[in-house]
C-alpha cells in the first residue's frame, strides 16, 4: 500500500486532524438533527455527501499503515462504527467525557462544527453500507447462481459425488425408427437431466443405448447398462453415486438435491427387509444353517454406510428405471456377476425383463447380494403415472402432485400410452409447480396491465 | 482532493485513549475467543477419535486362530476308522501350529444340496467354517481324502508369508489347463490375493485351496453355489463351475493367485490327472487321493494306509 499522504502524528492512528480539512467543515449547517435519517430531505444531496460518495468510489485512499496489523485494522473498524452512537446518546444527556472534554477546549468554535461533521460522517457511513448492499446485490443477481453452481460443483459442495447417467437414444440405429416425437421426447429428457445437474454440480452422462451386434449376438439386449455403468465408473473417478435414469423419466423438482432428498437420511426412509413390500414373495431372510449372522438377519448389518445398490419396487418387483449404484468393490462384482452365459442361457426364454430379472435373480438366490441392497418407498425416486401399475390413483405407486413427488418415470408408456404427451404433460405441470417469483410477478404485471389496458380503452371509448 | 488525515479520526470521534483501552479489550476478546475455539476443536477431535475406535472394527478375541482347516467328512458311506484317521491327521497338525479345525458333516447340507452331486457340499461348508469362526483369517480346505505329510510345515510360512506367496504365485498362466486363453493376472499383489489354488493337469482343482475371510469370500463362495449353476449338468460339477467362474468373471481372477500344484495340493501315484510335477514326492506338505471315491476299482482306505503308517512313524519319531 502507498502512502498518498503522510501518517497521522498520533500513534494509535488517528484523533486530531486540522478542520478547516476535513470534508464536512465548510458547509455543515447547524443542524441538530443528525439522527434523522437523512437531514437534507428525500433528495437532499449536499455538497458534503456528494464530496463523501465521490471519495468512497475512489475507494479508501489514505490510511495510516503504521499499525496495519489484523487487529489494528480491524480495531479500526469497528471503533469506527462507534463515535454516533457515543455522540448521539451522550451529548443530549449532558454528559461529556473527560477526554472528550479536554480535547473540545483546543477546538473551541465546536458544537455547529461537531454536530456537522458527524452528520457527514454517519451519511457517509449510510451511504457506504448502501453502495455495498447495492453491489453485493448487484453481484448476487449477476454472479450469485455461477457462484452457488460452482461451490456446488466444487469438492467442497459434493455435487461431484454423483453422476446421472441417461439412457438414450434406445434400440436405435437399425431396430427403430426414430420419429418426431421420439427426439422431441429425448431431447427434452436430456434437457431436463442437464437442468437439474446443473442446479446441483452433478454431472450427467448421457449414454448411447445404441442396439449393437455384439449384444444381440450373445443375447445381450439391454445387457449392456451394466457395461455402461462400468464405464461411466472409470469415466468420472471422482464421483461416489451413480444415478442410472431411463430416457422416460421426468424430474419434477429442481429443488431438492440429492444429498437432502435421500443420501443424508438414508437411514430413516430406506427398508433392507424385502419383506415390508414384497411383490416378488422372495423369501428373506436366507436361513440356511451356513450362513453368517448378517446374511441371516432380515436388515443385513443395518448400518447405512453399506448400501452401495439403492432402488425401489413397484407393483412388479425391482425397478430399475431410477437407481442408485455406489462406486465400490461390491459393485464391481455385483455388476460382474449380472450376466453370465451358463445362467443367461437357461434363462433367457424366462428372463422376459433381462436384467432387471437378472438381478432378482441374484438378489434372490445369492446371500452376499442381499446385505448392500436397500430399497427406498417407490415414490422417492420413482413415481408412476396413472396407467402404469394399475389406473387407480394408489399413493404408494403414483405421482401425488401435494406431496411434490421428486421424479414421475413413464414405465411402460410405449406399451401402449403415448409416451411423448406424458412427458410434456409432466414437464408443462413441473413448470407450473416451480414458478419463480420473477415469474410469478411478470405473470400478476401481465394481468395488471390486462386489466388496466382494456379500462384505458374503454376510456377513450367513452 | 487531498485531506491530511482520514476524516473519521477527529477528536469528537471517540478519543483515541479510549479507543485504544477499548481495542485492549476486545484484543483480549479474540485472545479468548480463539483459544476457547482451538480447545473445543481439540476437545472434539478426541472425542470423534474415541467414537471411532470404538464403534470400528470388533477386536479379535485373544486365542483366535488364524488358519482353520476345512473338511467334510462323508461318515455315511465311509468307516469310522478311516475318518479317525484323517481327524487325527488333521487335529495333530493343528495343533503344532496353534490352528483349529472344522469338521463339517456332508449329511447337514444334503438337504440344501438336493439333486446336485455330493461334492458340492465344500461350498457351504467354508461358508459355515466362516460363519463359526468370524475372527479367524484364513480358512484352508482339503479335501477329506487326503493327509498332511509334513506336519513341520506351518501353513504361514509354508505358503501366506507375503513373501513366500510372492515368490510362489504363477502370473500369466492359463487359469485352466493347458491352453486357456485367460490368463493369471501379471499384475496381481500378494495383499490382493483372497484365494490359494492349484490347478492339476485339467481344471482348477478345489480339492484344495486358502480362502481369506472377508466380503470376498462370500461372494465367491455364493456366486459359485448358484443353484443354475449347480443344475447345469457341468460334468464334474462344482470344479467346472470354478473354471468357469475364473474365466468369466475378471472380479474373481483379479483376487486369484496360481500356485504350483505340489505346495498344497499333491496328487498320489494312482490318482489321475496330476499336473506336470503335480505327483506326490516324499517330503511334500499334502497328499490327496483324487478319485479314490469315485472310481469304483479304487479303495481310499486302502490307498491311504501306507501314507497313514508313515505318518505315525514320523510323529513318534519327534
Amino acid at each position: 500500500m502507498s502512502l498518498s499522504r503522510s501518517p497521522s502524528p498520533h500513534p494509535a492512528g488517528g484523533g486530531w486532524t486540522s478542520p478547516g480539512l476535513t470534508p464536512g467543515s465548510g458547509s455543515s449547517t447547524p443542524h441538530s438533527g443528525f439522527l434523522t435519517p437523512n437531514p437534507l430531505g428525500a433528495s437532499g444531496i449536499s455538497w458534503a455527501a456528494a464530496k463523501a460518495k465521490s471519495d468512497e468510489v475512489r475507494g479508501y485512499p489514505s490510511f495510516s499503515t503504521r499499525n496495519s496489523g489484523f487487529f489494528s485494522r480491524s480495531r479500526r473498524q469497528l471503533s469506527a462504527t462507534l463515535p454516533s452512537f457515543r455522540l448521539g446518546s451522550g451529548s443530549p444527556n449532558g454528559y461529556v467525557d473527560k477526554d472528550e472534554f479536554g480535547r473540545g477546549r483546543h477546538i473551541s468554535p465546536a458544537t455547529g462544527w461537531r454536530f456537522g461533521f458527524g452528520r457527514s460522517l454517519l451519511r457517509r457511513r449510510r451511504s457506504r453500507l448502501f453502495f455495498t448492499l447495492i453491489l453485493l446485490l448487484v453481484g448476487y443477481l449477476f454472479f450469485g447462481g455461477s457462484i452457488i453452481q460452482n461451490y456446488r460443483r466444487s469438492p467442497l459442495g459434493g455435487g461431484r459425488k454423483f453422476v446421472i447417467i441417461l439412457e438414450s437414444n434406445i434400440e436405435g440405429g437399425v431396430m427403430e425408427w426414430k420419429g418426431a416425437r421420439e427426439w422431441a421426447l429425448e431431447r427434452n429428457s436430456v434437457w431436463n437431466k442437464n437442468r437439474y445437474a446443473n442446479e446441483w454440480g452433478y454431472e450427467v452422462e448421457v449414454v448411447n443405448m445404441l442396439a449393437k451386434k455384439r449384444y444381440s449376438h450373445e443375447w445381450r439386449e439391454s445387457w449392456e447398462k451394466v457395461d455402461l455403468i462400468r464405464e461411466t465408473m472409470r469415466k468420472h473417478p471422482e464421483a461416489e453415486w451413480f444415478w442410472w435414469l431411463d430416457l422416460n423419466t421426468w424430474i419434477m423438482e429442481y429443488s431438492y438435491s440429492l444429498q437432502e432428498h435421500l443420501f443424508d437420511r438414508l437411514d430413516e426412509i430406506v427398508y433392507r427387509d424385502i419383506s415390508v413390500y414384497n411383490p416378488l414373495n422372495i423369501t428373506h431372510p436366507p436361513r440356511e444353517v451356513y450362513l453368517d449372522e448378517v446374511s441371516r438377519s432380515p436388515n443385513g448389518d443395518g448400518d447405512a454406510s453399506s448400501i452401495q445398490l439403492l432402488l425401489s419396487q413397484d407393483c412388479g418387483g425391482f425397478n430399475l428405471g431410477s437407481f442408485f449404484i455406489k462406486r465400490s468393490l461390491w459393485s464391481d462384482r455385483l455388476l460382474d456377476s449380472w450376466w453370465d452365459p451358463v445362467m443367461y442361457e437357461q434363462k433367457h426364454m424366462e428372463w422376459e425383463h433381462k436384467e432387471q430379472d437378472a438381478l432378482e435373480y441374484l438378489y434372490e438366490t445369492q446371500p452376499w447380494v442381499r446385505n448392500q441392497v436397500a430399497f427406498l418407498p417407490q415414490r422417492y425416486i420413482n413415481s408412476f403415472p396413472p396407467g402404469a401399475c394399475g389406473n387407480e390413483n394408489d399413493p404408494t405407486v403414483h405421482y401425488q402432485e401435494a406431496d411434490r413427488d421428486f421424479i414421475v418415470n413413464m414405465a411402460g408408456c410405449q406399451f401402449g400410452r403415448d409416451c411423448w404427451a406424458e412427458m410434456y404433460q409432466y414437464r408443462e405441470y413441473s413448470k407450473q409447480l416451480n414458478k419463480t417469483w420473477w415469474d410469478r410477478m411478470k405473470e400478476r404485471l401481465n394481468g395488471y396491465y390486462e386489466k388496466f389496458y382494456p379500462a384505458e380503452q374503454e376510456e377513450q371509448e367513452q | 482532493m487531498q485531506f491530511a488525515l482520514p476524516p473519521r479520526k477527529t477528536p469528537i470521534a471517540p478519543p483515541y485513549a479510549r479507543s485504544s483501552r477499548f481495542s485492549l479489550q476486545r484484543r483480549k476478546q479474540f485472545k479468548a475467543v480463539a483459544i476457547l475455539s482451538f480447545a473445543l476443536l481439540v476437545v472434539f477431535f478426541l472425542l470423534s477419535q474415541l467414537f471411532y475406535t470404538s464403534t470400528g472394527t470388533a477386536a479379535v478375541p485373544v486365542g483366535t486362530p488364524d488358519v482353520v482347516i476345512v473338511t467334510v467328512l462323508d461318515r455315511v458311506r465311509f468307516s469310522e476308522g478311516y475318518t479317525q484317521k484323517i481327524v487325527k491327521n488333521r487335529e495333530d497338525y493343528a495343533k503344532r501350529h496353534g490352528y483349529t479345525n472344522f469338521f463339517a458333516n456332508l449329511s447337514d447340507y444334503e438337504t440344501t444340496l438336493g439333486d446336485a452331486p455330493k461334492s458340492w457340499a465344500v461350498v457351504p461348508a467354508v461358508r459355515h467354517a466362516m460363519a463359526s469362526h468370524p475372527y479367524s483369517q484364513y480358512f484352508f480346505h482339503l479335501d477329506a481324502h487326503a493327509l498332511i505329510m509334513n506336519p513341520i510345515k506351518s501353513l504361514d510360512s509354508h505358503v501366506l508369508e507375503k513373501s513366500r506367496l510372492e515368490s510362489l504365485m504363477r502370473k500369466d498362466v492359463p487359469v485352466v489347463p493347458p491352453d486357456s486363453i485367460i490368463k493369471t493376472f501379471s499384475h496381481i499383489q500378494p495383499q490382493d490375493v483372497d484365494i490359494i489354488i492349484t490347478t492339476d493337469n485339467e481344471d482348477m482343482s478345489p480339492g484344495s485351496f486358502v480362502l481369506r475371510q472377508g466380503e470376498f469370500a462370500k461372494f465367491f463362495l455364493d456366486f459359485w453355489f448358484d443353484p443354475l449353476y449347480r443344475t447345469y449338468n457341468f460334468a464334474k460339477a462344482e470344479t467346472h463351475v470354478l473354471d468357469h467362474i475364473v474365466q468369466w468373471h475378471p472380479t474373481i481372477l483379479a483376487r486369484l493367485a496360481l500356485i504350483p500344484q505340489r505346495v498344497i495340493n499333491a496328487y498320489s501315484k494312482d490318482s489321475s490327472a496330476a499336473g506336470a510335477d503335480g505327483t506326490y514326492k516324499e517330503g511334500d506338505f499334502v497328499i490327496r487321493f483324487v478319485g479314490c471315491d469315485t472310481d469304483t476299482k479304487r479303495n481310499c482306505e486302502k490307498e491311504m494306509d501306507p501314507f497313514y503308517r508313515s505318518w505315525v512313524g514320523k510323529t513318534k519319531i519327534e
